[in-house]
């Protein structure tokens, strides 16, 4: 898995397609919902893009520490669907929120608390992590280029 | 000297980047024989900010070297007639210059006028390089805030991520100043 993160408008959604081409692409901004099974799709490299919207879904229906275990079963389930067959890939672009100061609302804390550990957890199970800074890509985990 | 024509500098708030800017300006200068200039768009709109302006003024003029300094809060277009092609030029910095320009007419941010405020700024700035020896930019790291929510922050963040992103793209050298640090993020380390 590759998990693909910066700030915001950075260029993430830009780099990924030019890297990975033609993909089969689910982004939580056309209102799709998050995956756990991926065999359906059929597919030999699939994008997931706006994971931060998914995590704020789970952090108002649960409660955090339940939030971060089911995520982590995801991201467990997305692993096998990976290593199940020659040639897949998975990559999962997610906005970096975590570098301002604390929001006021507490659900906005939870959110924000939670995409933290989130990104946490996915980027173990990666074996490659780049950051994208305005167009330009630098890998922090994992094989350059 | 390596020809590098446009420069992009950011990073957060008083990491040091206006001073790795002027420094590398002095530099190129020296090796161009250009003259310095500084265009500020800051207006002293309140004590604060007045006394940050003068604090970078007094630090230019006790700088060894000379610089003239251009107050020019909207349009840095038109500046460019004002300069010699072996002229070193700072732009200090493209936030303030994209707060002017946003708050000017007090107009509604449809989508028709964030596009011509974003070609305004980048043509500005095409202008400016084709009349000098060289241009750097200094801007702000703001992309990695919580801003979820607020419709006002996040045109604002999608305005100067894309033109972060184009002058990146356009530049021949990009840093990200930690702490006073530069590190390179684009451009040929020597």
């Amino acid at each position: 898995m590759h998990f693909v993160t910066g700030g915001a408008f950075n260029g993430k959604r830009k780099w990924v397609s030019k890297t990975y081409g033609e993909t089969k692409w689910i982004s939580a901004f056309q209102g799709e919902v998050l995956i756990e099974h991926l065999s359906p799709l059929n597919a030999s490299c699939v994008v997931l893009e706006g994971v931060e919207e998914w995590l704020r879904k789970l952090s108002l229906e649960m409660d955090i520490n339940e939030a971060r275990n089911y995520w982590k079963s995801i991201v467990l389930k997305w692993l096998d669907w990976e290593s199940s067959a020659e040639g897949r890939r998975l990559v999962i672009i997610g906005t970096d929120l975590t570098k301002g100061i604390v929001p006021i609302e507490k659900e906005n804390r939870n959110w924000r608390d939670l995409t933290g550990w989130a990104y946490q957890d996915l980027a173990a199970h990666c074996n490659k992590v780049d950051i994208i800074w305005y167009g330009i890509n630098q890998t922090i985990k994992g094989e350059k280029g | 000297m390596e020809k590098a024509s446009l420069i992009f500098i950011t990073g957060g708030v008083r990491s040091g980047k206006s001073r790795f800017a002027e420094d590398l300006a002095i530099q190129n200068a020296a090796l161009t024989g250009g003259n310095l200039h500084y265009l500020a768009p800051g207006v002293a709109s309140d004590p604060e900010m007045k006394k940050r302006i003068e604090k970078h003024k007094r630090e230019r003029q006790q700088s060894k070297v000379e610089w003239t300094t251009w107050e020019q809060p909207r349009d840095i277009g038109e500046l460019s007639g004002c300069f010699n092609s072996n002229d070193i030029l700072v732009l200090d910095c493209l936030t303030t210059l994209l707060n002017n320009e946003l708050f000017f007419n007090e107009e509604k941010w449809d989508r028709v006028f964030l596009r011509e405020i974003h070609n305004m700024i980048l043509t500005g700035i095409t202008s400016l390089l084709a009349q000098s020896q060289q241009l750097i930019i200094v801007s702000n790291e703001v992309l990695q805030d919580f801003s979820q929510g607020n419709e006002l922050v996040w045109e604002y963040s999608r305005i100067i991520g894309q033109l972060h992103q184009d002058i990146v793209n356009l530049a021949e050298q990009a840093y990200l100043v930690e702490c006073g640090v530069p590190m390179m993020m684009k451009g040929d380390k020597e």
